[in-house]
């Protein structure tokens, strides 16, 4: 596999463990992510993608391992790196009784962001949530939920990038909107990293993808190497 | 015959409730089933407790009045219907068995949802204590004589009294979801509450209720002891109909009430909220989120007013006293506990893990949580203290110093219990639907049991203090208890700002 190694490294992972009481989620998960790509962490129900992605966003502490997003250590530091991500989770993310502004006006005050607001408007014109902005979220369809998790992940404009299932439910225009996020992202520098069980689109947004299946790493590649047919072969022989 | 009114309906209600209920105790583990198994044999054991110790301790206590309890009894029986009412009124036609999100999935018919709000009304401590109070005055006072036959009466009576709440639950439920359902309920609320302040200032309230046909319940009892067997079971079988036939009746605005649009919920999530100036502190950011997940759930919403009101109404139409007006703001702050408080991160729902992802302290999400019960709590007692006091006469230093160390103590005691709970043992709760509750029924039962004894006995400790001479003493009294609730405060905080806790706490609610 061939990687531009003089990129500057934004995540490193080794030897990741999480236990849940006597339940494995993650054994021994390897990453390495870099600035200006998106990697696809892929992987059947269960493989530990989100609870990767949780760790990474500093909401689980991991078990054992190292886990560095720009060089911090999450367990030491959780707060640095909760300012270096953003992360959309994969369930809801989103507090029922509240409106997209006011989540927004959180994350602006607790990231502190000043003069935030022509750039949530843009984003949720982009997202076209901008009608829906004063709304409580409560009564979003699941698309529109995860619209606005991608939004609030991407908002301040982080140097590291988690979107688990963000194309999830979402439809056409939603899925364009999040492949720009993407790619202005990795024009800025930042890392990101995509899980999905849409391999298609997660290879349209990725250059590197990790396979993961029952919480350990089974391949790291190019995204190259699963795209089409003879990837589809390859991706379904990796899942067994 | 439309298919939910027919017979076979009915009994397909009662397997499909049983179903129901068998998934929802597959969810226990070991552990919560040994407890269940207690918690129901201790109810079952205080009920015959409550019918048998009463009846023999009167021989030894012979020479005492019993006939101001028999004065009084009529009037807690009827109080015991009014509070079925409210209750079923306050919690949207009834508690769910099975949450509705968890329950989409499944055609559960209105039926089953029924007998499901049916079989939950008495996992609430609140109705236990008035049940088992009129039990035992009863018993006490018609003595040991044919004592089970005694019983039955009393038992007819508080089932049909929860059967017939249940059925005016949701009547209620069926007009708050109509057009204009929100006003016309508290048209309705306000000609209730208005009717009682004219009964009360007209002094026809006593009058009123020696009239109660509820006598006949106290005459039941009575009758054993007489060997009157003919107009007993002449009672009984009418009670016995009126259960049955109050508890089928309930099935017509429950299918009525349930097929209707939850109007006040989509409004609320529909309807366009003016966005507010930059929070100028991140306590203040984390603060305001919390108050407008609590004032926008309507389960919540109504349950404060509800609570602001009534005890306070109550006391006002019962002319309470000051060193009784101590005891209501532990009512009122364990019921609004009840609300959200005991599983407080519930409020945040699905939207737990991305609050936690913002870069934030521990230490200040936590206290944002805490603030906003505690004001909550705090500002309902004060409201109830108020209503009290337009009744209550002067109060001298001593009563007016132990009704507002009574209010600040009980609702600090429980914002620490709360919060030890809320960080111990999450719940995935959506608090949409005003059927919602922060935890699953049994549980809510152990923990209204668990808070309304502990801020009674907080309330009775300053209903001594309203007496004394001094108003130091109350605030001397208030000083070590507030001391505790501090301690236990700051101890949960040390738990929470455990990662590993935390982490445990925001995946099991936003689930």
């Amino acid at each position: 596999m061939e990687r531009d190694q003089s990129r500057r490294e934004r995540i490193r992972v080794r030897g990741l463990w999480v236990r849940f009481g006597s339940v494995e989620a993650v054994r021994g998960i390897d990453i390495v992510a870099y600035a200006g790509r998106a990697t696809a962490l892929l992987g059947r129900n269960g493989a530990g993608k989100s609870t990767t992605m949780r760790v990474l966003g500093g909401v689980i502490p991991p078990t054992a391992g190292e886990v560095l997003v720009d060089g911090v250590e999450v367990r030491s530091d959780p707060l640095t790196v909760k300012r270096a991500t953003g992360y959309c989770p994969d369930v809801g993310g989103l507090v029922p009784r509240a409106t997209p502004w006011e989540h927004l006006q959180l994350a602006a005050r607790l990231r502190r962001m000043e003069g935030w607001e022509t750039r949530a408007q843009d984003l949720l014109e982009r997202f076209e949530l901008g009608d829906a902005a004063h709304r409580v979220t409560g009564g979003f369809s699941h698309g529109m939920g995860r619209r606005l998790s991608v939004v609030l992940a991407a908002f301040h404009q982080p140097g590291v990038l988690l979107l688990d299932e963000p194309f999830d439910g979402v439809d056409p225009l939603g899925v364009e909107a999040t492949q720009q996020v993407i790619d202005d992202a990795k024009a800025r520098g930042a890392a990101v990293l995509v899980s999905t069980h849409l391999r298609d689109l997660a290879m349209e947004a990725c250059e590197d993808a990790l396979v993961l299946r029952g919480g350990s790493t089974v391949a790291s590649m190019d995204a190259d190497a699963l795209v089409g047919e003879a990837g589809a072969r390859a991706y379904r022989a990796l899942l067994d | 015959m439309r298919t939910e009114h027919s017979w076979t309906e009915v009994g397909r209600g009662l397997v499909d409730l049983r179903a129901l209920l068998a998934f929802r105790s597959a969810g226990l583990n070991r552990r919560s089933r040994r407890r269940l198994r207690i918690a129901g044999g201790t109810v079952l054991l205080l009920t015959v407790a409550a019918i048998v110790v009463p009846a023999y301790l009167r021989a030894p206590l012979h020479s005492r009045d019993a006939g101001k309890f028999v004065a009084i009894l009529p009037t807690l029986y009827l109080g015991f219907l009014v509070l079925a009412v409210l209750a079923a009124i306050a919690s949207g036609g009834g508690r769910e068995v099975v949450p509705r999100e968890q329950a989409v999935a499944f055609p559960v018919s209105s039926v089953t949802e029924h007998f499901g709000a049916l079989l939950l009304a008495p996992l609430n401590i609140a109705w236990l204590l008035q049940a088992w109070t009129i039990i035992a005055l009863t018993t006490y006072v018609v003595g040991p004589t044919a004592l089970v036959a005694a019983a039955v009466p009393l038992l007819a009576w508080i089932g049909f009294a929860t059967a017939l709440g249940q059925a005016l639950g949701w009547v209620f439920e069926g007009i708050r979801r109509g057009p204009h359902g929100i006003l016309v309920a508290r048209l309705i609320a306000a000609t209730a509450i208005g009717a009682v302040v004219v009964v009360v200032l007209a002094d026809q309230l006593v009058p009123l209720l020696d009239r109660s046909p509820t006598v006949q319940v106290y005459l039941a009892a009575a009758y054993p002891s007489g060997h009157q067997w003919t107009a007993w079971a002449q009672v009984v079988a009418v009670l016995l109909a009126m259960l049955v036939g109050a508890t089928l009746l309930g099935l017509l605005p429950a299918r009525w009430a349930l097929h209707r649009p939850l109007r006040e919920e989509l409004r609320l999530e529909s309807g366009h909220i003016e966005p507010r100036p930059n929070p100028r502190s991140d306590l203040r950011a984390m603060v305001r989120i919390d108050r407008a997940s609590i004032w926008r759930a309507v389960p919540l919403r109504r349950g404060l007013i509800v609570l602001a009101f009534m005890p306070g109404l109550v006391a006002l139409a019962g002319r309470l006293e000051w060193d009784m007006v101590t005891i209501l703001p532990g009512l009122v702050a364990s019921g609004g506990a009840l609300l959200f408080g005991v599983n407080t991160w519930c409020l945040d729902g699905r939207g737990a893990l991305w609050r936690d992802s913002l870069p934030v302290s521990a230490g200040i999400a936590y206290y944002a949580k805490v603030i906003v019960l505690f004001e909550v709590l705090l500002a309902a007692a004060g409201f109830t203290i108020m209503l009290a006091a337009l009744r209550a006469g002067t109060p001298t230093a001593a009563e007016l110093c132990s009704a507002l160390a009574a209010a600040v103590v009980v609702a600090s005691q429980v914002v620490a219990t709360s919060m030890r709970w809320s960080v111990e043992r999450p719940y995935a709760m959506d608090m949409r639907s005003a059927r919602a509750t922060p935890a699953p029924p049994v549980v809510m039962a152990g923990y209204s049991a668990r808070l309304a004894l502990r801020t009674t006995v907080v309330g009775l400790l300053f209903s001594a203090t309203a007496l004394a001479d001094s108003w130091t003493i109350p605030a001397l009294v208030a000083v070590p208890l507030l001391s505790w609730s501090a301690v236990r405060l700051v101890r949960t905080a040390a738990q929470w700002a455990v990662p590993e806790v935390r982490a445990r706490v925001v995946s099991v609610v936003a689930t």
